[in-house]
């Protein structure tokens, strides 16, 4: 069809590669989505103890794992951690060698970028919560922690799950960057073997579409997840 | 693949056809002689066969061939001119008659010699080998099985390495990150083409390190010329065979830093037995 050749899909080897991308990025994607989601949490919980150093190292951490590439994250931890002194002696050859290695340093960097875009995320979600449902809380006794577990935690997860969506199907196609650091993902196997067979234009085709099935599925997932926890009154609570 | 196959026969008859159309009117000593000039193809980015020296200049192993032949066939060696190519347009470059002949890492291949003629064979081109510190003691590629190699994405033998040696590729997008992760120990050694290993171990920051498995395949390398020129072949193969007789290939060798060869001594040694 349209002069595409897909023969090269018939080599168990290239089969067994794409496997082992997709379970590879499958793996990246499911820690540092987990990871992010856990840090965001964290993140804002403490954004709202109004604690004024815990505040600043917060915003801190946000400025600077939201605003550098974690492309440029990765190669740091990749690279410059063990050269400056992350390493460990491996006890079979007695070779100093990096103590984190390539699949470690991608799932970090990406936990740590998703991580400040969650916080952001989650407080944005805390912020716009409406001022009479703290008030009420209070009314009722509420103390701190189970005001925030109980009342403003449920409910700024709601308003956040769009703009947590958007973060989480962004983390999924970040983590085709890890073939620079080696991690034997779904894009490190495809440009090998395009550079295999010379079929570039059928290889880019297949990996598009299994990013799309893969990523079509997370988001599908998440809109089921919204309209189960709809918030009565607002979006599709409606 | 058989698409790309296809493609490439189809090309290569194509060329061959206008090939044949115009060999015959063109002959190209006759051309090359009243010109005064021989112009040749050459690397001008690939130490040693052909780069550029520290002046600028651009010297190397088949720099210093073409500079021989051009000698043998104009009486001096400075009746030459190079013309830098790369491997994705040197055969084009050839056959629309812009070079008279191809000094430029040429493997001899037979796709290739369905559109070009081949001159003869003078050096015996190694595959990959592997870098690794001195006090590695694995020495054969089996030995590699399970261990984390560092290499290169999108290299030709990546697949023989994972597939039949078992080896665990770590590849990188460019050469300056798998030295890096060589010396961090992310991987016991670096498989790359090993001509250009051979130049690296010669730089102080390596000392420590050695070519610890040795090539498993050689590629003959040859100049390249246009089809059906008979006379033209047979004076630039003469010149060749002159060359390795006098010994001069093992004397470029030197000159270039090269490791000596077997192949190109056991040619030197066949090339003036003939002679006398």
């Amino acid at each position: 069809m349209f002069g595409l050749d897909y023969s090269w899909l018939a080599d168990p080897a290239y089969q067994q590669w794409l496997l082992t991308g997709v379970v590879n990025t499958l793996k990246l994607a499911a820690l540092s989505s987990s990871a992010a989601i856990v840090i965001g949490m964290l993140g804002a919980l403490g954004l709202t103890l109004r604690i004024f150093w815990l505040d600043a190292l917060i915003e801190l951490f946000v400025e600077v794992f939201r605003n550098t590439p974690p492309l440029l994250q990765m190669l740091f931890a990749y690279f410059t951690l063990s050269t400056l002194g992350l390493k460990v002696t491996d006890p079979s050859t007695g070779l100093s060698v990096p103590l984190l290695s390539a699949f470690a340093c991608a799932a970090i960097s990406l936990s740590l970028f998703g991580g400040a875009l969650a916080i952001e995320a989650f407080r944005s979600g805390i912020e716009t919560m409406p001022r009479s449902i703290i008030d009420a809380a209070r009314s009722l006794g509420y103390g701190r922690w189970a005001r925030f577990w109980r009342i403003e935690a449920p409910i700024a997860t709601r308003i956040c799950l769009p703009g947590l969506t958007n973060i989480l199907t962004n983390l999924f196609k970040t983590t085709s960057q890890a073939s620079v650091i080696t991690v034997p993902e779904l894009m490190y196997y495809a440009g090998q073997i395009y550079n295999d067979t010379f079929r570039t234009l059928e290889v880019m085709i297949l990996v598009l579409l299994i990013y799309m099935v893969l990523v079509s599925i997370l988001t599908f997932a998440m809109a089921r997840l919204e309209a189960f926890m709809a918030f009565p009154g607002y979006g599709r609570g409606h | 693949m058989t698409g790309f196959k296809t493609m490439m026969g189809v090309s290569a008859l194509a060329l061959a056809a206008f090939f044949a159309g115009s060999a015959a009117v063109a002959g190209t000593l006759e051309n090359v002689k009243a010109r005064g000039k021989l112009v040749v193809g050459v690397k001008n980015d690939y130490v040693p066969y052909g780069y550029l020296n520290d002046k600028g200049d651009v010297v190397g192993f088949e720099v210093s061939l073409a500079k021989y032949v051009a000698k043998e066939l104009l009486g001096s060696e400075d009746k030459i001119e190079l013309v830098p190519v790369v491997a994705s347009n040197r055969i084009e470059f050839l056959t629309a008659g812009r070079i008279d002949v191809i000094f430029a890492t040429l493997g001899v291949t037979a796709d290739r010699a369905k559109v070009i003629d081949f001159t003869t064979e003078y050096v015996s081109a190694a595959g990959p080998s592997v870098l690794a510190a001195k006090e590695a003691t694995i020495s054969k590629w089996e030995e590699l099985k399970g261990k984390s190699v560092c290499g290169i994405q999108g290299s030709y033998y990546n697949k023989k390495m994972t597939e039949e040696f078992g080896i665990n590729l770590v590849a990188f997008k460019t050469q300056p990150e798998a030295y890096r992760a060589l010396k961090d120990n992310r991987c016991i050694g670096f498989v790359f083409d090993d001509m250009t290993l051979q130049q690296k171990l010669k730089e102080p920051d390596w000392a420590s390190y050695k070519i610890a498995v040795a090539p498993y395949e050689f590629q003959p390398m040859a100049g390249g010329l246009r089809k059906g020129d008979a006379e033209f072949h047979e004076a630039v193969d003469m010149a060749i065979g002159k060359a390795e007789a006098e010994g001069k290939l093992i004397a470029w060798e030197t000159e270039f830093g090269m490791p000596h060869s077997d192949y190109i001594a056991a040619r030197a040694k066949a090339a003036a037995a003939k002679k006398n």
